[in-house]
């Protein structure tokens, strides 16, 4: 299955869901959001929202400075 | 009614269709919190003053470091070492004496938060750190009071616009939350001026318009600023309903 991830195109053997993707990008849980198709998808979803090929995955961290 | 010396003074906001007398009137009521007055706060209390919001209240706890200068563009270099919220107070008055501000020279704890949200119809979080920005959110979702959120680091910049007073809004913390997490800031990750000081003024600008009754097209969306594209990205978030600030998690 193919998505993209901030802009990056990636492969997935099979159908993931986000904490399967962020576990899979070694990318840490704590400190990101993630908006799918440019919908944040809250940090409760994360373990039940399948993703769908072509899906246009954004991956940021909280930024606290100002 | 405005006085003559209004009149000339907001002569520019008088000739826009959407603000006119009737706008300058609301901002001129206009009751304001600012918390933070760094990179975010210096833009967004300056333009605010200057555009004669009414009432302003300002919070910070920190004195001024040479190293604030490089982008904390309402203080002067022979102010070093002085408090902010005194600086800026005296800032906001030369620009508009017309506008009255009160200065808040403490760490507030959440309960001197509540007191203060009861006497202001909007609160801008311009900090600099994730635990006020927890709190100040937390506060506001209690006393559902509207919140413009402000950050930035690096070339980096978030904006977002919570408005407490609808039932259905979403928060900051449905978007980010982990109260304890060591988010990004401008001491570890170092910030570039204008990108802070585009973000308070967007702060700014989405201020005018709540308080003149312009639509902002920003309630529950999370925008990104990127500084080297000049590019802005919009996201939707959704009010999360297991969300323990907002929400009725089971």
């Amino acid at each position: 299955m193919k998505i993209n991830v901030n802009e990056q195109p990636i492969e997935l053997d099979q159908q993931a869901n986000i904490e399967q993707l962020l576990t899979f990008l070694d990318s840490p849980l704590k400190g990101s959001a993630i908006a799918v198709n440019q919908k944040i998808i809250s940090r409760s979803e994360w373990a039940n929202y399948k993703l769908q090929e072509n899906d246009q995955v954004s991956l940021f961290q909280a930024i606290a400075g100002g | 009614m405005l006085t003559d010396a209004e009149m000339l003074r907001y002569s520019r906001h008088l000739l826009l269709e959407d603000v006119g007398e009737l706008g300058q009137k609301d901002l001129k009521n206009g009751k304001v919190l600012i918390i933070g007055m760094g990179g975010l706060g210096s833009p967004a209390a300056l333009y605010l003053a200057a555009a004669g919001v009414g009432s302003m209240v300002i919070a910070d706890f920190d004195c001024l470091e040479v190293s604030n200068l490089q982008r904390q563009i309402a203080y002067n270099t022979a102010d070093i070492g002085g408090d902010k919220v005194a600086l800026m107070k005296q800032r906001m008055q030369q620009i508009n004496p017309e506008v009255r501000v009160r200065s808040i020279n403490t760490e507030m704890t959440k309960e001197q938060l509540l007191m203060e949200l009861m006497m202001v119809n909007l609160v801008l979080d311009c900090t600099d750190n994730m635990a006020s920005r927890q709190m100040i959110n937390s506060a506001c979702v209690d006393a559902k009071v509207p919140l413009i959120v402000g950050a930035a680091i690096r070339f980096e910049g978030q904006l977002m616009f919570f408005d407490h007073s609808q039932e259905d809004s979403a928060c900051y913390h449905c978007l980010f939350p982990n109260e304890d997490e060591q988010a990004l800031n401008c001491s570890n990750s170092g910030v570039i001026g204008p990108v802070v000081g585009t973000i308070g003024t967007m702060q700014a600008l989405e201020a005018i318009k709540h308080i003149t009754g312009l639509p902002s097209g920003i309630k529950n969306k999370l925008k990104l600023f990127d500084g080297k594209t000049l590019e802005w990205q919009t996201f939707a978030i959704n009010k999360d309903a297991q969300c323990s600030v907002c929400g009725n998690p089971k």
